[in-house]
C-alpha cells in the first residue's frame, strides 16, 4: 500500500513540472500569493507561433543545429569509433577522447574561442556547429566504442572471406548491424546539441538564437511566460524521442 | 601508406587532440603574460595572483562541496528507489516515468526550481495560503543562497534518475537478487546483506561514474547561472565572468582558472580513468 | 616444384615477445581433409588466420594450386574460415545467410541453388528462419552451407563443432564428411579432440608451442608415442581390466 502511494506521488512528481510550465505559458497575470494564474490565455502562443516568430526561427534554428550535427557526428564517430576500437591503442585514443568529453563545455569554448574569433567564425552558425562538435564527437564515440567487439569484427572478417569487399561489407553487413547504435548516437547527440547553452552562447556571442539562448533571454528579461513556452518547446523533441527510443536507451546501458 | 587509417588518425587529431591542445596552449600563454591584450612578455604574476587568491580557491572547494553533496543525495534517493522498484523500472509503465526527467534540460530544471523555490515562487505561494509565512519575505532563502541549496536541489533533480537507472541496471547485470538470497541462506540478515552485500556491490561497479558525476556537478554552468550568486561562485561561472568582464586585468586569472581546472580533469582521468562501459553522462552542463 | 594443392612455406608469426609460429611448413593435396591438433594456445587459430589472410604473417609463403596467396586480400582468395560460432548474420533469414556469398558474386539461379543446399542439410522448411529461431546446431550447419554453396578452394574450420552436445555433434561429423566428399573439397579442421581428429582427417597434423607436425599417415601418427593415442588406448583397456575384474 505504501509502495503503491510512493509510486503514485513520484509519477505526480515526474509529471507535474510539466502541468506546471504548460500552465506558465499559459498564463496571463500571476500576483503574489495566488496558487493559480488569475487569467489565462492562449496569446504567448498565438504570438510566437504566428505573430512575432522569434521564438519559432530560434526553434527551427535549434531543429537545424541539432539535426547537423547530430548527422555529423553520427558519421564521423562511426567510423572513428570503429578504428579506436580495433586498435592496438584503443586505451590511449580513448583517453584522450575522454578529456574532452568530461571537461566542461562553456569551459573548453572559453579556451579555445580566440581561434574562432580569428577565423571569424564566431557569431555564426557555422562556428557553433563546429564548437558543438567539438565536445559531441567525443561523446559520440563513447557510445560507440562499447559496440565494437570480438564478435562483430569476427562477423566482418567472414563477410570478407565469403567474397565481400570493403565497401560490400560495410554496406550489406556492418551497417545493418550498427542500425541500433548509430540510432542511439543519433538521438544522445542531438540531445547534446538541444540542451546545450553556454558554449552556444559563447561562441554564438548571443547572435546564434537557439531556443536555450532565447529561454535565458527571457529569464534576463523576467518574462517568466514567454520563457516557460519557450521551456515547453525545448522538452517536446526529448520526450517524443523518449516515446519512440526508451527501448534503445535501456539497451545501451 | 594505406589512406584510411591515415585520415581517421588526422580527423581525431585535428577534431579531438587539437580543440584541446590548442586550446590549453592559448588558455596557457594568456595566462602567462604571452599573448592577450594586455600582454608585456612572460610573467608569473597572474598565476602567482591566481593560486594565492582566495577568490579561486573558494570557488573550486564551493564547487567541489556541491559535487559532492548532490551526488552523495542523489546516490541514497537512487539507490532506495532502485531497490524497492526495480523490477517496474525494468520494465511496466514506470520505466517511461523515471526516464521522463532525462527530459528536461539543466537550463529547464533551473528555471523551475526558481519558479518554485524563489521567495515569490510557487512553494512560497502555497506557504503562504497555508498560513506558515505572513509575506514573500518570510520565505526561507533557497535560491542564490550562500549554501547553494537551489543548485543542489537542482542537480539532485538533474542526476537522480541516472543514478536510477544504473543502480537499477548494475542489480540486474550483477544478478544481486540471487546473490541477497544466498547470503540470507547463509544466514544473514536483511540488514547485514544490504550493508555486506548489496551495497558494497553496487558501490563497487559505479565508483567511477559516480566520481564523473561529482565532476559534472562541480563544471555545471547553467544551473549556478540561474540559481548561484555572485560569492561564492561555481568554477564555470568563475571562469566565463572572468574573461567576459571589462577589467582587462581579470582575464589572465580567468584562463589560469581554466588551465588548473582542465589539468585537473586530466589528473582525475590519468588516476582513475579506464574506459568503461558504465559511463552515463547527464546533461547538466 | 610437388604437387601440393595447398603449400605452406616457412610461416613466422609473433605477438610482442610471443613467437606464436615458427617456420611452419605444411603440405595438403586436393580433397584432403587434415585435421589439426594442439592445445588451446598453441597458434592453431593464429595459422587459419594466415592462411584466410585475416591476420598477416611475419615471414613465410603460402600457394593455393601453386598461385602464392599470402600477398592476396582475403575476399580473393576464396578460402573460407569458420568459427565455433556460427557467426550467422543476425539481420538475414537462414535463406538469405546462405545466399550472401552468391549474391555477392551475382551468381545466376540463386533461389535453386539455395534450396538444393538447403536440401542438402536437411533444413528445406527452415530457410525462412532468422538466426536467433534456430538451434545451435541448426545454426552450425546453415554457417556450413553459408560456407560450401560458393565452393571455395579451401575450408579451414576452427573447432566448428566444439560447443554442440554430444550427439548433435556426431551427427555433424557425418554431415560434415559427406558434403566433404561429395564436393571433393578440401579441409583444414581445427580440434582438440582426439577422437574427432581421426573420424573427420584424412590425415592428421600437431601443433605444439608453434611448431607443426604433420604425419605422413593416420598410422604415422597412431605410432607416435607423443600423440596420445596410446595413453587413451592403455586408459581404456585398464578400464575394462577393472570392470572384468569387478
Amino acid at each position: 500500500m505504501i509502495s503503491k502511494v510512493l509510486k503514485y506521488s513520484f509519477v505526480l512528481a515526474v509529471v507535474f513540472p510539466i502541468v506546471f510550465l504548460l500552465g506558465l505559458s499559459l498564463a496571463q497575470q500571476w500576483q503574489f500569493p495566488e496558487i493559480l494564474p488569475q487569467e489565462w490565455t492562449f496569446q504567448h502562443w498565438g504570438n510566437s507561433l504566428f505573430k512575432q516568430g522569434d521564438i519559432l526561427e530560434s526553434l527551427f534554428l535549434s531543429l537545424g543545429l541539432s539535426l547537423t550535427l547530430a548527422s555529423l557526428v553520427s558519421v564521423l564517430a562511426f567510423f572513428m569509433s570503429k578504428y579506436i576500437a580495433y586498435s592496438k591503442y584503443r586505451q590511449q585514443y580513448m583517453r584522450l577522447t575522454l578529456v574532452p568529453y568530461i571537461l566542461s563545455p562553456v569551459v573548453l569554448a572559453v579556451t579555445f574561442q580566440y581561434y574562432f574569433t580569428v577565423a571569424n567564425l564566431s557569431g555564426n552558425f557555422i562556428g557553433v556547429l563546429i564548437a558543438q562538435l567539438f565536445f559531441a564527437l567525443p561523446f559520440g564515440i563513447v557510445i560507440f566504442n562499447n559496440f565494437w567487439n570480438a564478435h562483430l569484427k569476427s562477423i566482418e572478417q567472414l563477410s570478407f572471406t565469403l567474397g565481400a569487399s570493403a565497401w560490400q561489407s560495410l554496406l550489406k553487413v556492418i551497417l545493418p548491424l550498427s542500425k541500433p547504435a548509430i540510432v542511439l548516437c543519433f538521438f544522445q547527440s542531438f540531445l547534446v546539441s538541444w540542451f546545450e547553452y553556454g558554449l552556444t552562447q559563447f561562441i554564438g556571442l548571443g547572435k546564434v538564437k537557439t531556443l536555450t539562448v532565447m529561454v535565458f533571454n527571457f529569464i534576463n528579461e523576467a518574462n517568466v511566460f514567454y520563457a516557460a513556452l519557450a521551456c515547453v518547446m525545448l522538452i517536446l523533441p526529448p520526450i517524443l524521442l523518449l516515446y519512440l527510443n526508451k527501448r534503445i536507451l535501456i539497451l545501451a546501458r | 601508406m594505406k589512406v584510411y587509417p591515415v585520415l581517421i588518425k588526422l580527423l581525431f587529431g585535428l577534431l579531438i587532440v587539437l580543440p584541446l591542445v590548442a586550446g590549453l596552449s592559448y588558455a596557457l600563454s594568456y595566462s602567462l603574460g604571452l599573448s592577450g591584450l594586455l600582454s608585456k612578455g612572460f610573467t608569473l604574476d597572474y598565476w602567482q595572483k591566481a593560486l594565492t587568491s582566495q577568490n579561486l580557491w573558494v570557488s573550486f572547494l564551493y564547487s567541489l562541496s556541491i559535487g559532492l553533496v548532490s551526488v552523495v543525495t542523489s546516490l541514497c534517493i537512487a539507490v532506495s528507489m532502485a531497490l524497492s522498484w526495480n523490477k517496474s523500472i525494468q520494465q511496466g509503465r514506470l520505466s517511461y516515468f523515471i526516464f521522463l526527467p532525462l527530459c528536461f534540460p539543466a537550463t529547464v530544471m533551473a528555471f523551475l526550481v526558481l519558479q518554485w523555490l524563489s521567495p515569490s515562487g510557487w512553494f512560497s505561494r502555497i506557504a503562504f495560503e497555508l498560513g506558515f509565512i505572513c509575506s514573500l519575505n518570510d520565505f526561507p532563502n533557497v535560491v542564490r543562497d550562500f549554501y547553494g541549496v537551489g543548485i543542489i536541489f537542482c542537480s539532485v533533480l538533474l542526476i537522480t534518475p541516472f543514478f536510477t537507472i544504473l543502480m537499477s541496471n548494475i542489480y540486474r547485470n550483477e544478478n544481486l537478487l540471487e546473490l541477497e538470497k544466498l547470503s540470507k541462506t547463509l544466514g544473514a540478515s536483511s540488514r547485514k546483506t544490504l550493508r555486506c552485500v548489496t551495497l558494497p556491490i553496487l558501490f563497487k561497479k559505479s565508483k567511477m561514474t559516480l566520481l564523473l558525476f561529482v565532476i559534472f556537478v562541480m563544471s555545471s554552468y547553467e544551473v549556478p547561472l540561474i540559481l548561484g550568486r555572485q560569492y561564492p561562485q561555481m568554477v564555470s561561472v568563475a571562469i566565463v565572468q572572468k574573461i567576459q568582464k571589462f577589467n582587462l586585468n581579470d582575464i589572465p586569472l580567468g584562463f589560469a582558472m581554466s588551465v588548473l581546472y582542465v589539468l585537473l580533469v586530466i589528473l582525475v582521468l590519468v588516476l582513475f580513468g579506464k574506459p568503461s562501459r558504465k559511463y552515463l553522462k547527464p546533461n547538466i552542463k | 616444384m610437388s604437387q601440393a594443392f595447398l603449400r605452406i612455406h616457412q610461416l613466422d608469426k609473433q605477438f610482442g615477445q610471443d613467437q606464436i609460429l615458427k617456420g611452419i611448413n605444411l603440405e595438403l593435396t586436393k580433397g584432403q581433409t587434415l585435421s589439426l591438433i594442439g592445445a588451446s594456445g598453441s597458434g592453431k587459430t593464429t595459422l587459419l588466420k594466415i592462411v584466410a589472410g585475416l591476420e598477416s604473417a611475419d615471414q613465410g609463403k603460402i600457394y593455393l594450386r601453386e598461385n602464392r596467396i599470402d600477398v592476396l586480400a582475403p575476399q580473393q582468395r576464396k578460402i573460407i574460415y569458420l568459427y565455433q560460432d556460427a557467426l550467422l548474420f543476425p539481420h538475414l533469414s537462414a535463406f538469405d545467410n546462405i545466399a550472401f556469398g552468391l549474391k555477392l558474386q551475382k551468381a545466376k539461379h540463386i533461389p535453386a541453388q539455395v534450396n538444393a543446399m538447403l536440401e542438402k542439410l536437411g533444413m528445406q522448411d527452415q530457410g525462412h528462419k532468422m538466426p536467433d529461431q534456430l538451434s545451435g546446431g541448426q545454426k552450425q550447419r546453415i554457417a556450413f552451407g553459408r560456407a560450401l554453396v560458393i565452393k571455395p578452394q579451401l575450408l579451414l574450420l576452427d573447432e566448428p563443432f566444439g560447443a554442440l552436445d554430444p550427439e548433435i555433434r556426431s551427427h555433424m561429423q557425418k554431415l560434415f564428411k559427406n558434403l566433404v566428399s561429395s564436393q571433393n573439397l578440401t579441409a583444414i579442421f581445427v580440434t582438440h579432440d582426439l577422437k574427432e581428429a581421426i573420424i573427420i582427417g584424412d590425415n592428421i597434423a600437431k601443433i605444439e608451442q608453434g611448431n607443426l607436425i604433420q604425419y605422413d599417415s593416420k598410422s604415422a601418427f597412431y605410432q607416435d608415442e607423443k600423440s596420445g593415442v596410446e595413453d587413451e588406448i592403455l586408459f581404456w583397456k585398464h578400464l575394462k581390466n577393472e570392470t572384468n575384474e569387478d
